[in-house]
């Protein structure tokens, strides 16, 4: 049915580490009508509309092994969704493939469909005006589920996460929170072998986001579920994966661990001294690195492979009482991927000379 | 089979519950449905003291005609209750994503969707429907045989078959233009023309309006067959008719399962 439907020759299913998710140059484009303004060019849209297209998506490639629990991160609009849409069999590529336990998504077959579970934090699945119980029931005749597996899975989770007295009051009467948590056990109760999440955590407050991150970080490892979790936070990513795919504009801009973003993206780390006074900028300015004074506390930048040579010499300097060397925060690193998102990785000039402990 | 009726009980087990947690609402729903109703029934009483028959040698006097208006509460009312809420609430899913969550589930996406929702309300008056029809049958002129009351439920399925084609091909439309609010406009402006015996549709405009809605659009053959079948003489030409609706019955799922599907594959997701 469909040109692009063919499986890229599928890994032998079931050996630890095998591919799960294997994706070649998946690509979405829409095709989206512009709304002009105005009474007059609106009756004229009814006969002419101009169309442009939209890439949401601009040939993905990625293979995720079984067990492993992948942040993707990137700002609005970057195509997360669509990626996990197009992974769920929602919606059907424009190019690419790709196969998720073996199966194309978009065929939507029912062996397929049984084996995973989507969960998207901006939408409902439960039963609005009924309790959370009666939604699982129906998932326990949907997903064929017999009896007193259901039964265990179902109080395996729901203790997991504290929701037992939730279970009989209608939906609509929960917190967001509370309803995030139902939304996951009832995601979980057919033990899908891979798990979506689009956004669990958005709008949540901190302790609920506390409360999923033990829970996902329990049940994967537990039942060594494979997991992609799109997400802007970066506390998500920290706290439950080690692998992060940052996208930015439908493309793939790094994926590779947590802590090589850092050697592989920033140039420097941060240094913070404390003085016994605040100290004289042009005497601060001599030391020759971007420098931030804040009363008795001073941050400087300062390149990675000048540190060991730098140090000593500011360390000399009358009044410091304390040092700290530390990486440029995460969050400050993905902020720059996301701004200088072109498609191109942003420069990364003095990697290569701190690996070599010397510079050209 | 077994587990999607386990599936349809779940559903109607739902609505339900929920009918029942807003009883003030469904009883209103209820009592306005029935209140329409009545009024229709008193216009028709009132046209039956101008005329004692609806189109002159037609056989359309007051008790087939009753057993006609019977027959057409009785197959609306089913259509109400068991698919139109779900027809209708697919225009918000398709705009709001919702969608995305049934396309997710093992589960035959048209049943899903045709069939999640059951308005017991509707059911009234189907129920009215049923008693004007026990009221009707002993007083025709000529009481339907052992055959043509085995036949009628058939035919009223046959009838329900082809409504729900047409309302599960307008919301297919809905997935394809994102938007469709005119579904229950369009849906009443095609089913107004089921509501009455065919023989009224004659001359230079009635004859082709006839053709075109047993042939292109069979809804003539919704309430018609039926109610014929139960309240006029079985003839050799009644035969032609029942096989007709048995065919466009099957004819109109085949294509609204076509159509349901090719739609369902254009899907294009509404941005979360």
């Amino acid at each position: 049915m469909h040109n692009s439907s063919r499986p890229p020759s599928p890994p032998p299913p079931g050996s630890p580490g095998a591919p799960v998710i294997h994706v070649e140059g998946l690509a979405k484009e829409y095709r989206v009508f512009d709304k002009p303004e105005g009474l007059l060019a609106s009756v004229t849209g009814l006969f002419r509309r101009t169309s442009r297209t939209v890439e949401a998506l601009r040939g993905v490639s990625l293979t995720v092994g079984r067990g492993e629990f992948v942040a993707m991160l990137g700002p609005n609009g970057a195509g997360k969704t669509t990626f996990l849409k197009l992974l769920s069999g929602i919606i059907t590529p424009t190019r690419g493939r790709a196969t998720v336990l073996g199966h194309v998504p978009w065929e939507r077959s029912d062996d397929f469909r049984r084996r995973f579970a989507l969960v998207m934090g901006q939408r409902n699945q439960l039963w609005w005006d009924l309790p959370a119980a009666e939604s699982f029931r129906l998932h326990k005749e949907i997903y064929r589920i017999d009896t007193p597996r259901f039964e265990r899975t179902r109080d395996e989770l729901v203790e997991l996460l504290g929701v037992g007295t939730l279970l009989l009051r209608p939906v609509r009467d929960l917190s967001l929170g509370e309803r995030m948590k139902l939304e996951l056990v009832a995601a979980l109760l057919h033990e899908p072998e891979v798990l979506f999440l689009d956004e669990p955590t958005i709008g949540l407050d901190v302790v609920a986001q506390h409360a999923l991150h033990r829970f996902l970080s329990h049940v994967q490892a537990e039942r060594g579920m494979t997991v992609i979790l799109t997400t802007h936070y970066m506390k998500d990513v920290a706290a439950l994966c080690k692998r992060l795919v940052v996208v930015t504009q439908g493309s793939i801009l790094y994926d590779g661990s947590l802590d090589q973003i850092v050697d592989r993206f920033t140039s420097h780390k941060i240094v913070t001294l404390d003085l016994d006074a605040a100290p004289d900028a042009a005497a601060v300015a001599r030391w020759g690195f971007p420098a931030e004074i804040r009363g008795p506390q001073v941050v400087l930048r300062i390149d990675r492979a000048r540190i060991s040579e730098a140090l000593p010499r500011i360390l000399a300097s009358a009044g410091v009482r304390d040092v700290s060397v530390e990486d440029v925060p995460l969050e400050e690193i993905v902020a720059e991927l996301f701004r200088s998102g072109s498609g191109a990785p942003p420069p990364r000039p003095a990697i290569a000379a701190a690996g070599a402990g010397g510079g050209p | 089979m077994n587990r999607y009726l386990r599936i349809f009980g779940t559903f109607a087990r739902a609505c339900l519950v929920r009918d029942m947690t807003f009883r003030a609402n469904f009883v209103l729903e209820c009592v306005t449905s029935l209140g329409w109703m009545a009024m229709n029934l008193a216009f028709y009483l009132l046209v039956f003291t101008f005329t004692p028959e609806i189109g002159r040698g037609t056989g359309w006097t007051r008790e087939p005609f009753f057993a006609f208006v019977a027959t057409g509460l009785i197959v609306n009312s089913i259509v109400q209750a068991l698919f139109m809420p779900s027809a209708e609430e697919l225009t918000e899913m398709v705009r709001t994503g919702g969608l995305d969550a049934v396309l997710v589930q093992p589960l035959d996406a048209q049943f899903l969707l045709s069939l999640h929702r059951v308005d017991f309300s509707s059911f009234a008056n189907g129920l009215v429907g049923v008693g004007l029809l026990a009221w009707a049958i002993p007083r025709l002129p000529q009481a339907p045989g052992p055959g043509a009351l085995l036949l009628y439920p058939l035919l009223v399925a046959c009838g329900v078959a082809i409504l729900y084609a047409l309302v599960i091909m307008l919301a297919a439309a809905t997935i394809l233009l994102g938007r469709n609010q005119s579904l229950y406009d369009f849906w009443f402006y095609l089913t107004n023309f089921s509501r009455y015996p065919a023989e009224i549709y004659s001359g230079p405009w009635g004859g082709p309006l006839r053709a075109l809605c047993t042939f292109v659009i069979p809804i003539l053959l919704v309430v018609n067959v039926p109610a014929r079948v139960v309240a006029q003489p079985f003839t050799g030409q009644a035969w032609g008719m029942v096989a007709g609706a048995v065919v466009a019955a099957v004819a109109s799922l085949a294509l609204s399962r076509l159509v349901f599907q090719a739609a369902l594959s254009r899907y294009r997701s509404a941005s979360s």
